[in-house]
Formats: structure tokens, C-alpha cells, sequence
């Protein structure tokens, strides 16, 4: 991995403070010069050492291509393996708002649930918790989804009132200790979380890892998950992210959001899936797709250090190349100095993980 | 009493599991679905197992690790008879408002208002905020402290124009739009306040935009219970656009329980005046 250079070591330790200040200290924050290097706020024997996954970039105009194919042939190519076992396809649908592109598109999700079983899963729902609204059937018909998912025979599970089991949590990057999961998420063979890409106004951009936010049962986190929130928001994506452990994942980037995400920002096309089996990589690399700089991105950099391969010169790209497929997303001033090739100094970071979604 | 209570009474009542209600048919008991269905059915079974439920600090609510929601516990209050669990419950929420932080330009709030929120020491968002409102006001009228900190809340998380959305009025400069579930929740918790007046009269307004466009079953059921508490005819409408919901797939039982709530005599529990 590239040695992290001063500049981007002091601003994730300018973050991680700020997110502490503004919330209280999560077991991995605000841990001061050198000792971050020590600080392993997880245990090494329940994550294997960071290698060097495959990711596929795949070009994709419209929802109105043959996305089918598209999802088959990219699982496979990254190494998704699907025969006879149960897939849970975990979309983004924090909340309805018409004309916007909150959601991951319900075309995709259809088209998904149609590649996976021609992958030969043998069984698979569409499950997700929003994290907005209790009134998930309106969500889910307002939408377009859940005529999407009549469309090919496919079952939606709301997370928020599905029963619970207790996840023991193998990273500290809050004080939770544990987590309450679906246990539709916890029993399904396979969990392929589904993001819009999007940039996020707290997080700089919320992919594959945030996205597990949605497997958190509101009836017990709330709505909006505001436990996860004070317990540190990037420190909270980390946990979720290392006790979900989406086994694939698959980008909605044909057309994204720039700007205030992850709700009042603004659509733009950038035409890509991104498919992947290591979250770390998948949202490093779209990232990077997103004109973004993953190293700045604490949560995607910290994440690096156990749960997957953060580093781009150490991911496989078995597609498009990420740079040349890459779409400059606009970002909130706060985040300026994420942007490949700024200038912008270390400006101040926005109080992390503060009271809202 | 109509068909919709008593076809949504009797699809609640196959729903139990045991003495007490789960949220979704035939799951594990949890005290929000069974203290709702509780005051919709008028059912002892469920209030007894409701009783058994409180924590030792009289709140109600699920408990994972470190996290205690709490949110439940208005709900309960409301549920259960007079007596000590009821008190200790009303006791809990005085104790706990939600926690808060200095007001940020990005996220603009007032801190002085902290309202309640979904889990012991989080920050307070509008629909535990307005049960605890209507708990305060049916139940302990006498905590004015409380019922005006908790107008003054959901005055403060106010969307422009009217009405709610889970509680955050503007972020990062944009103003955000009301929900139909949440106004709903903001105006069971003010009817009939006098010093609610200029919130309820806007959140009907928004409400009376919003649910026609939002036809969930529990934006339809909290619907039809705000606009029956404050009196107004379009709950004859919202009953209308109830009825096809019941034929729809299996519901979840909280809102199941809003529509029996909402559509029967289980109102008048809810209900204040003056």
C-alpha cells in the first residue's frame, strides 16, 4: 500500500475529531499521531488479510440496456459464486421523494434478481430497512419497485420489523460491542448490497459499506438509525459494514448523485456498474469512478487496514478501466480536497455523525 | 361501528401471538405492536403481558446490547390501567428527554427544545416526540414543563409550508419536505392544544396534500386518526382509501393496529380536550 503521506494523515485524524466532538467517542476515535498505527480496533483472526480482489468497471448507458446480462456476466467475471445458495439483494431505498434519484433503480433490482438465479442461487429476496420513512409499503410501491419485483416473481422482506439475532462485533470501531440483525440477512447465504452512488454530505460518498445502514432494524435504531450516528457515523459504517459482510456488490452507477447527497443532490449520469466481492474494493474503486480519492474517504481507508483492499494499485480490475470510466462527481465545498486532482487545502470537515441521516 | 374496524379488529386478532402482539403476524411479542393493539382491541391479555414487559426504569421497549429503545414506552402508558406501571412508565419519560447538540448552520436546531427520541441517548425526532406529547397531555396534564418543551420541539422541526418529516426541517440549506406519517404523528400528538393552533392548522393542510399521494397503511391509519381526533370530514375519505389495504397481502401488525385504533372506539383512548 502506499505509505500515507502527512496531508492525508492529518485530515482522517482532523475527521475522526471532529466526529468525536460532535458525538461522543467511539472505542476508534480520535486516536492521536503514531498511535494510529497501533490502534487495531478489531480482531485479526475473523478477517483474513486484505488481498487483491477483483473488480469490474462495466459500462452501462441506461436502465434500458440489457442490464440481465450486464449483472450476470459481472458477478461472474469478479467470482461470484451463486449456485444453490440463497442471495439477499439488500437495495438502497432510505426514502421516497418523487423526480430524485434517491434509490438504487428498481430496473436494476428486477434485472439482478434475474441474474442471480440464471447464476443458479437457489432462492432470493430483495430485503431493505428504510431509513426515512416506517411506511415502508408506500416506499416500496411509490417506488416502482414493488411493481418491478411483482414483474419477476420476486419477494420484498421489511428489515425494520423482521425478527432479530444478536451479531457479536469483530471491529471497535464504536462502543456497540454488538448488533442487532435481520435475520433474514443473517441467514441468507449471500448478501450482495446494492448502493447508488452517491455522495454523501457527511461521509464524502456512500457506496457498498453505507449502504448496510439499511440492514439496521429502525424499531430498535430508529428512523432515521440515529444509534449509529452517535455512535460515530464513519465509525459506525465500518462495524455494519464488518458484521453484514456483503459477500458481492453491485454499484447503481448509471445514473448517480453529485452534489448534496445523499437526498438533495443532484442526478448525474455516469453510466458504470461496479461489481465486486470486497466491499472495501468495490467502493475504493467506484471512488475512483466517482473522481473521488478513496485514501480520502476515512471510512473506505480505515475499513483498508482489515476489511477489505482499500489500496486501487492492489485491486484487480477485470473491466473498465476506473479512470477512464470516470464521471467528476461534484462535492459539497467540506469535501473539496476529495476531488482527484484539487488543490483545495484541508479545509475544515463537517461535525461527522451528528444527529441526522 | 364500521367495517373497517371490524374487519381490521379481527385480521388483528388472528395476528397475536400468545397474549400479546409481535410486529408482523406471529412474531415474538414486542411492546409498540402490543400496547397499539392493546388499546385498539381493549384487550387484558395484551395488557397483562405489557405489564410483565416494563424494564426495571419503567420504560418499554427492545433492548440490543448497549441500545435501549425506549421509544415504546408513551405508547405503553397510554395502553396500560391507572395505577404504578403507568406512573413509573410517565416517571421514565420525564427523566429522558433526548439528548442534544448546539445548533449547527448545516443542520439548524434548537437546543433548548430537545424533544424524545427513539433510543435512551440519542436525539429526539418528531414521532417519539408527539407520542410523548399526547401520553403527557392524556395522562399527567400537569407536566407542563414537558408538554410545552415538546410543542416547542415539534414547533422548532416544523417543515416549511407545514406539517413533518422524521424531524429535520432543513439540512446543508435545502428545506425538507413533510411526510404524510409523521404529520399525521405531529398532529395526533397536538389536537386540540391551543398552543398548537398554528401547527395543527398547517400540518392539516399539509396532510390533507400529502396522504392522497402516500397511500401506505400506516400513513392512511395515522391519517385517519388525526383527522377523526381533530373532528374533521376527511376521515370519511381516508376510511374509503383504507378499506382496499385490508385485501392486500399479510400487513404488519402496527399497521394493522392504526387501523383499528383509527377506525374504532380505541380512539377515545387517545384522545384530549381542551
Amino acid at each position: 500500500m502506499t505509505p500515507m503521506d502527512r496531508r492525508t494523515f492529518l485530515r482522517r485524524a482532523g475527521i475522526v475529531a471532529a466526529g468525536s466532538a460532535a458525538v461522543g467517542l467511539g472505542a476508534g476515535a480520535a486516536i492521536p499521531g503514531l498511535l494510529h498505527r497501533f490502534h487495531r480496533p478489531w480482531d485479526d483472526d475473523a478477517f483474513a488479510p486484505p488481498g487483491r480482489p477483483k473488480v469490474l468497471v462495466a459500462r452501462a448507458a441506461s436502465y434500458d440496456v440489457d442490464l440481465e446480462s450486464i449483472v450476470e456476466v459481472g458477478l461472474a467475471e469478479v467470482g461470484g459464486s451463486l449456485a444453490g445458495r440463497s442471495v439477499l439483494l439488500k437495495p438502497n431505498l432510505v426514502e421516497y421523494d418523487p423526480g430524485t434519484v434517491i434509490n438504487t433503480d428498481p430496473r436494476l433490482v428486477a434485472a439482478t434478481v434475474l441474474a442471480v438465479r440464471r447464476l443458479g442461487a437457489s432462492a432470493v429476496l430483495v430485503a431493505e430497512g428504510p431509513g426515512h420513512r416506517r411506511d415502508t409499503p408506500f416506499v416500496v410501491s411509490a417506488s416502482g419497485l414493488g411493481e418491478r419485483l411483482a414483474e419477476v416473481g420476486a419477494r420484498f422482506v421489511d428489515l425494520n420489523l423482521a425478527p432479530v439475532t444478536r451479531v457479536p462485533l469483530h471491529s471497535r470501531f464504536t462502543d456497540l460491542g454488538e448488533l442487532w440483525l435481520p435475520a433474514p440477512v443473517v441467514e441468507a447465504d449471500v448478501v450482495i448490497s446494492m448502493p447508488k452512488m452517491k455522495t454523501h454530505h457527511w461521509a464524502g460518498a456512500t457506496l457498498s459499506m453505507k449502504n448496510c445502514f439499511g440492514c439496521m432494524p429502525g424499531r430498535i435504531y430508529g428512523w432515521p438509525k440515529n444509534v449509529l450516528h452517535w455512535a460515530g457515523l464513519q465509525e459506525a459504517i465500518i462495524d455494519v459494514a464488518s458484521a453484514v459482510r456483503p459477500e458481492l456488490q453491485i454499484v447503481d452507477g448509471i445514473v448517480g448523485m453529485e452534489g448534496n447527497g445523499p437526498i438533495d443532490g443532484t442526478p448525474v449520469q455516469a453510466g458504470v456498474l461496479v461489481f465486486g466481492t470486497d466491499p472495501v474494493a468495490t467502493d475504493s474503486t467506484a471512488a475512483l469512478v466517482m473522481g473521488l480519492d478513496p485514501a480520502g474517504i476515512w471510512h473506505v481507508s480505515e475499513a483498508g487496514r482489515f476489511l477489505g483492499q482499500a489500496d486501487p494499485e492492489q485491486i484487480v480490475q477485470v473491466g473498465e478501466d476506473p479512470e477512464r470510466s470516470m464521471t467528476s462527481f461534484d462535492v459539497l465545498p467540506v469535501f473539496q480536497d476529495l476531488t482527484l486532482g484539487s488543490n483545495a487545502s484541508d479545509a475544515a470537515h463537517p461535525g461527522l455523525g451528528d444527529a441526522n441521516a | 361501528m364500521s367495517s373497517l374496524f371490524e374487519r381490521s379488529a379481527e385480521t388483528l386478532d388472528r395476528s397475536r401471538s400468545g397474549d400479546a402482539f409481535g410486529p408482523t403476524p406471529g412474531a415474538e411479542p414486542e411492546p409498540e405492536p402490543t400496547a397499539l393493539a392493546a388499546i385498539a382491541l381493549d384487550d387484558d391479555d395484551a395488557r397483562r403481558w405489557l405489564a410483565g414487559a416494563q424494564r426495571p426504569d419503567g420504560s418499554f421497549g427492545l433492548t440490543a446490547g448497549p441500545v435501549e429503545n425506549d421509544a415504546p414506552t408513551g405508547l405503553a402508558a397510554l395502553a396500560l390501567p391507572p395505577g404504578d406501571e403507568r406512573e413509573r412508565a410517565l416517571d421514565h419519560l420525564v427523566a429522558t428527554p433526548a439528548r442534544t447538540l448546539p445548533s449547527d448552520p448545516v443542520v439548524p436546531h434548537d437546543p433548548n427544545v430537545p424533544g424524545w427520541g427513539w433510543a435512551l441517548g440519542t436525539a429526539g425526532w418528531v414521532e417519539p416526540t408527539a407520542r410523548a406529547l399526547l401520553t403527557f397531555r392524556r395522562l399527567r396534564p400537569g407536566a407542563t414543563t414537558q408538554i410545552d418543551g415538546a410543542v416547542g420541539f415539534l414547533a422548532d422541526r416544523e417543515c416549511v409550508g407545514g406539517g413533518w418529516n422524521f424531524g429535520n426541517r432543513s439540512v446543508y440549506y435545502v428545506d425538507l419536505p413533510p411526510f404524510g406519517q409523521t404529520t399525521a404523528a405531529g398532529l395526533i400528538g397536538l389536537h386540540g392544544l391551543v398552543s398548537g393552533y398554528g401547527l395543527v392548522l398547517r400540518g392539516v393542510d399539509a396532510l390533507r396534500r400529502l396522504w392522497p399521494l402516500e397511500r401506505g397503511p400506516l400513513t392512511l391509519a395515522m391519517s385517519l386518526a388525526a383527522f377523526r381526533l381533530l373532528d374533521l370530514a376527511d376521515a370519511e375519505d381516508l376510511e374509503h382509501a383504507l378499506e382496499p389495504t385490508l385485501d392486500a397481502p399479510p400487513m404488519d401488525v402496527i399497521s394493522l393496529a392504526w387501523i383499528a385504533l383509527s377506525s374504532g372506539p380505541g380512539l377515545l383512548e387517545l384522545a384530549v380536550t381542551g
